[in-house]
Parts: C-alpha cells; structure tokens; sequence
C-alpha cells in the first residue's frame, strides 16, 4: 500500500519541480527565447540558435510562444523576467518597449546592426530591437489568370475580377488588416479615418469577393481555381508556388505594407552580453538571406547577397525596400478593436 | 461496528468521487465563476455593465445570436428527422444490419470535426461534388455551392451531430417492448399510426435528450461553423474568439460567453421540464 506521507511528499515535490520554471534552474551560460513553433521554428533552430550554440557553448532553451502570449508573459513576469530574448511579429514589440518589459541597446552594441536599413534599426535607444527581417503585404496572383500582372491596389477593383478576389479578415488576421490598411491608404484615408478603406472593401464585397479567415483557405480557394487575386504575404506566395499553383507576388506601385519580425531584449535579464550576442548573431547577413531563402521574408540587411531565383520572389534592395510602407504599431494598437468592430459589421451577412 | 463500516463505506464512497469533484471544480466551476467575474469588471476592478451593454449596442450581436439560436434548433431537428427512423431500423434490424449501421453512425465519431468537416469543404465548396452535381443538372455555376451558407453549415453540423442523437435514441426505442406495437397493429392501426400513436410518444424522452445534447453541442459549436459557414456568417463562439484573438478584448468575449450561457440554459431548463411531465 501506498504510504499516505510518502505520497504527498512525492507530490509536492513534483509540484514543486513544475511550478518551478525551467529558467529559474538555468545556469549563466543559457539564455530562454521564443520562437513560433512549426516550420518557422525548426528553421531558425537551423539559421540562428543551434549555430550560436555551437559557436559560443551557451545552451538556448526555446519556449514556442506568438507574439500576444509572449507580451502577456512578458507583463505577468515583469518583476522576476523569466525569458532573455523576445521575438516578436506584428507589432507588439513596440508596446513591450513603453512598458517598460523591453531594455533599449545601443547601436554600438550590436556590431551588425550597422548594415541594417534605418528602420530596422530605428527604435533600439527606445527598447525595440531589431527588425531581423519583414513580411510583406502586397498583391498575390494567379499568372494564368490576372494578365497584364497587378501593378496597383486598385487593381483588385479591375473589371471582371470581382468573384474571384479573395480578401482576408481584417479582425482576425493581422495580414488581412495591414492589407485593409493599405487599401484604405491608396483610397485617400489615414490611420485616424478608415472609412475610404471600409468602402474600398464594400465595393470588393459587392463585387463579389470572397472573405476568408485562415491562411490554408487561401491555399485551398487559388487551388480550387476560385481565388485569382488576393491581397497577402509575399512569404504566403512562395508556400502557394511551393504547393504547385502559378501564383506570384506582386509589390504594388503605392508600396507594400510591412510587418516586421523583431528580436528583442527583455529588461532586468542577469544575461544582457550573452542575450546582445545572439541578438547580433540574428542580425547577420547570413540569418536573413537564410530567411529569405526558406521562407521568402524580406531581408533588412544591406550585405544580403540572394541568389537570383530567390531574389526574384523577394521584395529586396535599397529602392524598394524605400517603398514599404510601415504603420504605426502603437496607433494600430489603440485603434484595432474600434476598426474590428467596423469591419464585422461591414463584413456580417 | 457497523458504525465504522457505514462510516468507513462514506469515506470510499467519498474517495471515489473526489477526483471526479475535483476535476468539476478545477475544470468547470472555476472556469465559470472567472467568466462571470471577468464579464462585470471594469478596468479599474469595479462592477460595470459595460461590457454586456456592447452586446446590444445596435443589432450586429443580436443577428449574431439569433443566427446561432436558429442555426441550433435547425440542427437538432434535422438530427431528429434522420436519427429517429435510423434508430428505429436499428432496433427492428438483423444483428448484421444492425452491425452495418451501428459501424456507419460511430465511424464518425471516431474521425476529428476538421477532418469530418474538411470532408465537407471538399463536398459543399467550390468546384466540389455538389457543384459538379449542379453543372451537370445544367445550374449556374454557383448555384449548389453550399460553402459559406446557413444550409451548409446544417448539413456538415447535422453530420457531426448525428450519432449523438441515434445513440439516444437507441437506448429509449429498445425499451419500447415490440408487443405494444404488435397489439396497435391487431386492432387496426396502420404501420404510421402505430408509429404516431405509440412509438413516437414512447421516444420522447430520447428525443428529449438526444436534442438537448445535440442542442447545446451545436449552440457552441466553433469549428464547422466558421470552416464551412466563414467569416461573413458568425455565430456567437466565432463571435467569442474573435474578441480574444483579434481585438484581445477578454471582458467582452467573457460577457458574450454568459450570454451563451444562459441562452442555452434558458432553452435547456424548459426542455428538462418537458420531458419529465411526460414520463
């Protein structure tokens, strides 16, 4: 028979050994990060933390986290911090950093952060790390279908497209709210004023367009012949071209929307030399062209070199990076829950 | 000394259950009673009704509601029409037939709802079956495309339903003895009256409860209606995630939860009551 003592002491310690983060028991040499999970994390084990590992002996313990789980631990831990780099997409770096969850760096810290373009690098006294390379949103195609190519948002309004344009929720995907974003630029609105974006989705909608919230939908709508132009991610065009489907991207002549992936410093961290080091290590041009390679994402690195069937599916280079256009996170922030509320009801049935 | 085994026999009993109150507690209770709490704070840790007072701010949440109500009640009568004359046949059928069925209707549930309702997105959408079936009846292209629409997401909810209602009914229609049917038949009723007059009013507390489970799974439901029904068509749990998921707005998404809640209460406790005046 079990004895009772035996078994809560067993218990509480086990209870114990769970309540405790693994951080707390980490040594020196160890930094805790996020990743995204899937296929985004297997390859940045392969571009950036097994190769740090391997090259200054420190052990890297990933914790699969998106960017709104990771701002809420990040502001649950504030007073013990328990993570030594955040990574962050869509935006909420820069909120982590006015609260204070997040330490500024100085350029001169990060050696490679010199090649990186000005935005990549802009908020760093501020607390938001590097932006180690940036999904963009522009216009996704179907090449037998949509000729002469899209060159321009309004180009989702071009007679005859109308049932076979595909937008994404705006509410629920932060794509298909930059998208919406910029389709309320080219109409002439502001960030303080959607409502000529609203109508430029009204009209869409009345032509026939066809709203989907999840990315494999799309997938599922250019490979069933019904999606011929959608407004998306150019690293989304690549997994479609990966799929088999003659799909492309197209960087509109107004600019594409930005949605940069950043590599932060969390404050208070014991560990700031050695999370600073994997931060520059992220920032090399080898990490980015690497992402570039398996994922399509823009690189902010100027020494990138791509190889040419790369380059070709890849927003680069000074010129057009110039033409990105990147919204204000902090008022996307304040004004996303009035805007979700705006578009259900334009979207409703 | 019966003393100490009536008092030990109340500590088993009591030790038996424990886990299974202790998960209600941990797993339900106290999710709940965070919901409630959640959907009357405001920022500042005071009461507020301001978060159900978004709810009926215009009509936008009401359509939402109502379309989740009706969707609901749709389903489970569909559950009905097909489930109790499958449950019948069951019962009246062979042991192999039975088998056959009984396979067909638990195979299902065997599979996951995205898979099932995957399944259906391949049927309903398009360039599926349907709307292959259609162009060769010579219909507009579109016009048997059932993706995105109320009717689709019936018939894909109504199949991941199904088997909750035929296993009700099973239970019930096996105890209906066969003499009673064979007695109504002997004195004249034909094979629809005895279905009406005694069978059907003999099943009602498995279709009580076969709706009730059917009822309160599809009023819930969040998968099939927002794979087949889409964005454009919400109900309320699509609804519910889109405030945490999209606009991170937690009371609000706990004030429509309550407002689930009660609904399916306030359909749920009639329904109970029905079903016992009838037994």
């Amino acid at each position: 028979m079990l004895d009772r003592r035996k078994f809560l002491s067993t218990t509480a310690l086990a209870a114990a050994a769970l309540a405790t983060p693994a951080v707390l028991r980490a040594q020196e040499n160890r930094l805790v990060i996020n990743s995204f999970g899937g296929a985004y994390e297997e390859i940045h084990r392969r571009l950036v933390i097994t190769p740090f590992e391997q090259m200054t002996g420190a052990k890297v313990e990933v914790v699969t986290a998106y960017s709104a789980d990771m701002l809420a631990q990040l502001r649950a831990q504030k007073d013990a911090p328990q993570f030594d780099v955040a990574h962050f997409s869509g935006g909420l770096e820069t909120q982590a950093a006015i609260e204070g969850l997040l330490a500024p760096i100085d350029p001169a810290e990060l050696p490679n952060a010199a090649d990186l373009y000005d935005f990549a690098r802009a908020g760093l006294s501020k607390g938001v790390g590097p932006t180690y390379s940036t999904a963009v949103i522009g216009l996704l195609y179907d090449t037998g279908k949509v000729t002469p190519a899209p060159s321009s948002w309004n180009d989702l309004l071009r007679e005859g497209l109308g049932e076979h344009v595909l937008l994404t929720d705006a509410a629920s995907n932060t794509y298909g709210m930059l998208g919406l974003l910029m389709m309320n630029r080219v109409a002439g609105g502001t960030l303080d004023d959607i409502g000529p974006g609203l109508d430029f989705a009204r009209r869409l909608l009345e032509a026939g367009a066809i709203v989907v919230s999840k990315s494999p939908e799309i997938q599922q709508n250019f490979a069933q012949g019904v999606a011929w132009l959608a407004a998306y991610a150019q690293d989304y065009a690549y997994t479609l071209t990966k799929a088999g489907l003659p799909v492309r991207f197209s960087q509109p002549e107004e600019g594409a929307a930005m949605a940069p992936i950043t590599v932060n410093l969390v404050a208070g961290r014991p560990n700031r030399e050695l999370a600073l080091k994997f931060i520059d290590f992220s920032i090399r041009p080898e990490a980015a062209a690497g992402w570039a390679e398996a994922l399509r994402y823009t690189p902010t690195n100027r020494k990138v070199q791509l190889a040419p069937d790369v380059a070709e599916q890849v927003v680069h280079g000074e010129a057009a990076i110039a033409r990105l256009v990147q919204f204000d996170p902090l008022v996307i922030a304040e004004k996303r829950a009035g805007w979700n509320e705006q578009w259900k009801r334009l979207l409703a049935r | 000394m019966s003393d100490r085994i009536t008092a030990a026999a109340r500590r088993e009993s009591l030790a038996l259950l424990a886990p299974g109150i202790a998960v209600l507690l941990l797993a339900f209770l106290l999710p709940v009673a965070v919901i409630l709490v959640t959907s009357v704070r405001d920022p500042a840790g005071g009461l507020t009704a301001a978060h159900f007072a978004k709810f009926f701010v215009d009509d936008y949440y009401l359509r939402i509601a109502w379309r989740t109500l009706r969707l609901a009640l749709a389903i489970t009568a569909v559950t009905v029409i097909f489930g109790l004359p499958l449950a019948w046949i069951m019962v009246r059928a062979g042991p192999r037939l039975r088998f056959a069925i009984m396979l067909m209707v638990i195979l299902p549930l065997m599979t996951s709802v995205v898979i099932r309702t995957f399944g259906w997105l391949v049927v309903l959408g398009n360039g599926g079956l349907l709307a292959r079936l259609g162009e060769f009846l010579g219909l507009d292209g579109r016009a048997l495309v059932l993706m995105h629409t109320e009717t689709g997401v019936v018939i894909a909810m109504a199949q991941v339903l199904l088997p909750f209602m035929v296993l009700t009914l099973l239970g019930v229609l096996r105890a209906i003895p066969r003499d009673l049917e064979e007695a109504a038949r002997t004195m004249g009723a034909g094979f629809w009256a005895t279905m009406r007059l005694v069978v059907l009013p003999l099943a009602v507390p498995g279709i009580v409860s076969g709706s009730l489970i059917v009822f309160a799974l599809s009023i819930s439901s969040f998968i099939t209606p927002s794979l087949v029904g889409g964005v454009r068509l919400p109900v309320l749990a699509s609804s519910i995630y889109q405030s945490i998921g999209g606009s991170f707005d937690w009371p609000f998404a706990a004030a429509q939860s309550v407002l689930l809640l009660a609904a399916t209460l306030a359909v749920i406790i009639p329904y109970t009551r029905l079903a016992r005046g009838r037994t």
